[in-house]
């Protein structure tokens, strides 16, 4: 096989792409308010938006064995409302244990919904959409009509404003964002475990004759898909300095969206971790750019939609040019 | 597991008492006939006239149950059908406090939701390569997006003549015109499924649709089709919801989306498409409207009943896979 130049690596690839739109989005931002470009700004946004970036690193995998899940800020509600329910009725006072305490709960949800999937052979649509009403449910009763604000949550708000974990320079939600991945960067790419994933989604009948066992797979992938949901569970209660039982609801859309604009596959098999952080960041920038380039609060929705259509319209489009380019230099 | 190519399609049908009574569709009957007695157990109120009453606000649901089913046959799926909901009932309440007549009121909601099916249909079908969930994931979010436009910064808007609305909201003896409406298009869209070459053409796509396009199905317009008849019958649910809540705001119809594949999925409609039965969906329609209406009555926590729907949903899925897992052990044993 003949080596791709750099040139052509460069503009075959979904990522490279995506790092254009994202540089000309900044651009264009930056020309019309200046500022927005400044480091604290950008660490806001990394900040405010940490929940949906690492949340799409889980779907990204769930994408990439060609399932779904829409459970996941039902099971983000309920660690994180739990959570801050045993903080307020002061059982729990350590950060450490809090976070601990979420992301147990998160990986209980996940390995339930991976339990379903996978040994109950359900579709990932339908047993997540039944988990999302559950893990709802049990949020919504946990809190009991009740919730913590800032002051019961007390010390553990201080998780977000302080950077004892990135060494006084980066805030302790940025660092976490970054190890989480690096992680999923070295598991997808270079662990037996992540090449499974990649085979199970692209043919899972052909991974299961190879010798993978498909379903400890997709078990794991929705396990490790709720851990992350406790996680940000608890990163959101403590960005948000608050713990409601409607946490992020409606927000596994943008995750999904995120995902999709990043170049992974919905059918599974095509997906990298690149793709996702830039789907999640395009997504990020856009959400915070439109009020500031003067587009009404009430068309962002719309915009957004748009947007993501556009995205996934043009994907296409130029899959169609290249195979259509490929296919004429073979007749050649 | 078998994939797509290891189903098949039965020739023959099997009609005998046995087969029709321990059937997905006969359970679900008997389901349907406990709930009622429990409902009844539990609550004094359960009684015909009162579940009437409050029949007209969740039956505007079962509107999107029979184009969702048609979709989820195909091996479709759209989650934009709530903000469809909610754009049509935005326009309804918008031009009848315009001071237009009523029949443009309606004709104007029916065809919001069309157009709004029609643009799922186009970009479905023009771009082939890109599943059913993203592309209604995009259209759900500027649906809904537009209706907040419309909308304003109030957020919502309120009927100031609702004679019209009024009128449709209306009864015939206990039972409202929208029960009646239901039952009509049930028995259509049951007859379309099952009676004509449209219905035959459904479950031949979503079993291969590459078959089926071979088989000189047109499976494009076909699909844009039912697509287009989802957003016209989100625009007849919009118009009931219309007069039974007098008003829409944002978050109207938010949620339809997913209560209609629930009742569909209940009702024995596989999401992998090709299978099921519009029956099957309709009793399950109506089980969990009459659950929601016992279980309310005795003000039980809404959030409960969602933890029962949840549940119940994954069992209708989980319980049949499983017993027919252990049907296969004990063949081999």
């Amino acid at each position: 096989m003949e080596k791709k130049s750099l040139w052509k690596k460069l503009t075959s690839s979904h990522e490279a792409s995506l790092v254009i739109v994202l540089v000309i989005l900044c651009f264009l931002v930056e020309m019309k308010s200046p500022g927005f470009l400044s480091m604290k700004n950008i660490l806001e946004i990394l900040k405010n938006n940490s929940v949906i970036m690492i949340m799409s690193l889980g779907m990204l995998c769930v994408l990439l064995i060609g399932g779904i899940d829409i459970s996941i800020t039902s099971s983000l509600a309920l660690s994180g409302m739990t959570m801050g329910m045993l903080i307020k009725y002061d059982i729990v006072h350590s950060t450490l244990l809090a976070f601990i305490i979420a992301s147990v709960i998160g990986t209980v949800c996940g390995f339930v919904v991976g339990l379903v999937v996978s040994k109950g052979k359900v579709t990932p649509i339908i047993a997540t959409m039944g988990a999302m009403y559950i893990y709802r449910g049990f949020a919504y009763l946990v809190a009991n009509s009740q919730w913590a604000g800032a002051d019961a949550l007390g010390d553990f708000n201080n998780f977000a404003l302080e950077s004892y974990l990135g060494f006084g320079i980066i805030n302790n939600v940025l660092v976490i964002v970054i190890i989480c991945y690096i992680v999923f960067f070295i598991m997808l790419k270079w662990t037996k475990f992540g090449r499974n994933i990649y085979a199970v989604g692209s043919n899972t009948e052909a991974a299961e004759i190879s010798g993978i066992n498909v379903d400890r797979v997709k078990l794991a992938v929705y396990t490790i898909m709720g851990f992350l949901c406790g996680l940000c569970g608890a990163l959101a209660t403590s960005v948000y300095a608050s713990a409601q039982p409607n946490m992020q609801q409606n927000k596994e859309m943008d995750v999904i969206a995120a995902c999709v604009i990043g170049g992974v596959s919905m059918s599974g098999g095509r997906g990298s971790v690149g793709g996702a952080l830039l789907g999640a960041l395009i997504l990020a920038i856009i959400s915070k750019a439109l009020p500031l380039v003067g587009i009404d609060a009430i068309a962002q929705n719309t915009v957004k939609g748009l947007i993501i259509l556009v995205v996934i319209m043009l994907n296409v489009i130029t899959k169609r040019m290249f195979d259509k380019r490929n296919l004429e230099r073979r007749e050649m | 597991m078998a994939g797509k190519s290891g189903r098949t399609i039965d020739a023959t049908v099997n009609t005998t008492w046995k087969n029709r009574i321990f059937s997905w569709e006969g359970m679900l009957l008997l389901l349907f006939f406990v709930i009622n007695i429990f409902c009844r157990c539990i609550s004094p109120n359960y009684t015909i006239i009162n579940v009437l009453r409050e029949m007209p606000k969740y039956l505007c649901e079962i509107f999107l149950l029979f184009p969702m089913a048609y979709i989820l046959i195909l091996g479709d799926i759209d989650i934009s059908v709530g903000s469809t909901v909610c754009l049509s009932a935005t326009m309804a309440c918008i031009t009848c406090n315009a001071g237009l007549p009523f029949p443009v009121v309606i004709l104007v909601t029916l065809l919001t939701g069309m157009v709004c099916g029609m643009i799922n249909g186009l970009i479905l079908t023009k771009f082939t390569e890109l599943p059913a969930m993203i592309v209604t994931l995009g259209t759900q979010i500027v649906f809904r997006g537009i209706a907040e436009i419309v909308l304003g910064s109030g957020g919502s808007v309120s009927l100031s003549n609702t004679d019209g609305f009024r009128a449709i909201a209306g009864k015939i003896g206990p039972f409202p015109y929208v029960f009646f409406i239901v039952i009509i298009a049930a028995v259509i869209f049951t007859l379309i499924s099952t009676k004509t070459t449209f219905g035959r053409s459904l479950y031949a796509i979503g079993s291969n649709s590459k078959a089926a396009y071979y088989a000189g199905i047109k499976v494009q317009k076909i699909r844009f089709i039912v697509f287009t008849i989802t957003g016209t019958m989100a625009g007849l649910a919009a118009l009931f919801l219309t007069s039974a809540l007098y008003g829409a705001n944002t978050t109207t119809g938010s949620g339809f989306e997913m209560d209609a594949i629930a009742m569909a999925v209940f009702g024995g409609i596989a999401t992998i498409g090709g299978k099921g039965k519009l029956l099957g969906g309709i009793i399950s329609a109506f089980i969990i409207v009459c659950l929601r209406i016992g279980l309310g009555q005795i003000n039980m926590n809404p959030q409960v009943i969602l933890i029962i729907l949840g549940t119940l949903l994954v069992c209708a899925v989980l319980i049949p896979n499983i017993s027919g897992k252990l049907n296969i052990r004990k063949k081999k044993a």
